[in-house]
């Protein structure tokens, strides 16, 4: 994993561009998907917060899934759902604790952040950069 | 890499993917009833029959179930040639005939421009076309609270003893997953029924929406090692607990940064 997904609310103005741009990039039979960023209230004056999902490491949603249908991907290091193993058993939307597996209803599926596949819309589109996609320093990075 | 063509055109696949998930990948579309991804192929449908041949075949060919073939170097694949629209006519000819009833069946069938069957039509014919695709799926979720039961024309897919099962833990998969529809289940504000068994859903502690069911929540706790408090708020309210949570993070390094 070379890049990390940096989220700085200090900069976040609630635009919604990011969600704009997520649900674009994830379309379904010509339509808009669900987005999978969320600018949420921070509870304070002038504060957002972009809420999306962190990859954990001990990720809940993919320990819930019983049938393996949440992989991490070795690249990108994003934890992505494999739709056509998906049954819809509802356990990741349960089990998160981010509230970040959630229903499309449109597409009467469950998505996730995928992380563009390695580029991720949001950040190319948010204005104040509050949403980066940044190369990890290879002193940061941990060992092996 | 193996490679082999699909109605002329050269594709390649790995060693041990099925036709189906080839052809799928493919953008093709072949009908099928029991597939899916999650489970392994049982062939029970017949619906993904496509037609195969090799070049030392001398023009011989011969018809398989592409959920359960495996690719293989120099195959020739049709999948919509005449004879395999003709054999998917008369499988589909006889679902229609024993499922008179059913949506999904007579969609199918008005796809292929079968207008009406050429068999004689079970009257009590229910949906369910055993495809056993319900029983596999909830094997591999670790639960087997279902299986096919009885015999010949009286077998259904059914828990153990037709008793509410005591292996269920109400998470819907099987009836999410049923090409026909045929499972049922029923919803309360604060409960759901399948298979005879009636199960509590958890509601958000914030909000109230249900979620899943609270015997889910604790075999995916237990087995999973998931904390149970995750359960409690549904997805919604944990994002804006997420959000709460940052900003007083970031309303803290404000004010001493001020
Ligand atoms: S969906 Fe939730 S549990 Fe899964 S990795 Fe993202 S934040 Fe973690
Ligand atoms: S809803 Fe789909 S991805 Fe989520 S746990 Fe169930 S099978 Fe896995
Ligand atoms: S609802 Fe019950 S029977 Fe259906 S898949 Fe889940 S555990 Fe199995
Ligand atoms: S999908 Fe191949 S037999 Fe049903």
């Amino acid at each position: 994993m070379n890049f990390r997904f940096v989220v700085n609310p200090e900069v976040c103005t609630g635009c919604r561009t990011c969600e704009l741009a997520c649900a674009f990039a994830h379309p379904h039979d010509g339509k808009p998907g669900k987005s999978r960023i969320y600018p949420i209230d921070g509870g304070f004056k002038e504060l957002w917060v972009p809420v999306t999902c962190l990859q954990c490491d001990d990720a809940a949603c993919v320990k819930s899934c019983l049938v393996d249908a949440l992989k991490r991907n070795p690249v990108t290091g994003a934890i992505e759902l494999n739709r056509e193993m998906c049954v819809m058993c509802m356990a990741c939307v349960a089990a998160c604790p981010f509230g970040c597996a959630l229903l499309d209803p449109g597409q009467d599926a469950v998505v996730k952040c995928d992380l563009c596949g390695g580029d991720p819309v949001c950040a190319h589109f948010c204005p104040t950069k509050a949403l980066s996609y940044v190369p990890i320093e290879k002193k940061d990075r941990i060992a092996g | 890499m193996i490679k082999f063509t699909i109605n002329g055109k050269l594709v390649q696949a790995d060693q041990g993917d099925m036709l189906l998930t080839v052809i799928r990948r493919e953008g093709i579309d072949v009908p099928s009833q029991c597939h899916h991804q999650a489970v392994e192929p049982s062939g029970a449908c017949r619906l993904c029959m496509v037609e195969i041949t090799r070049q030392e075949w001398d023009g011989w060919s011969k018809f398989v179930t592409s959920c359960l073939y495996p690719v293989e170097d120099g195959l020739m694949v049709t999948t919509h040639s005449a004879k395999v629209i003709q054999l998917r006519k008369t499988i589909i000819d006889l679902y229609l005939a024993r499922h008179p009833n059913s949506t999904e069946i007579m969609r199918l069938a008005s796809e292929y421009g079968v207008t009406r069957t050429t068999y004689e039509t079970v009257a009590d014919g229910d949906d369910c076309i055993m495809c056993g695709l319900c029983t596999r799926i909830c094997a591999h979720m670790g639960f087997s609270a279902i299986s096919t039961v009885g015999r010949g024309h009286d077998k259904e897919i059914a828990p153990p003893l037709k008793e509410a099962p005591t292996d269920c833990t109400g998470c819907l998969s099987c009836a999410n997953n049923c090409p026909t529809n045929f499972i049922e289940f029923t919803r309360d504000s604060n409960s759901l029924t399948i298979w005879g068994r009636t199960f509590e859903t958890l509601a958000c502690s914030q909000c109230g929406k249900t979620t899943i069911t609270r015997d889910f929540a604790e075999h995916l706790s237990k087995t999973r090692d998931i904390p149970i408090a995750y359960f409690e708020v549904c997805d919604d309210c944990h994002r804006k607990e997420t959000a709460k949570t940052m900003g007083r993070v970031v309303n803290w390094t404000r004010e001493v940064q001020a």
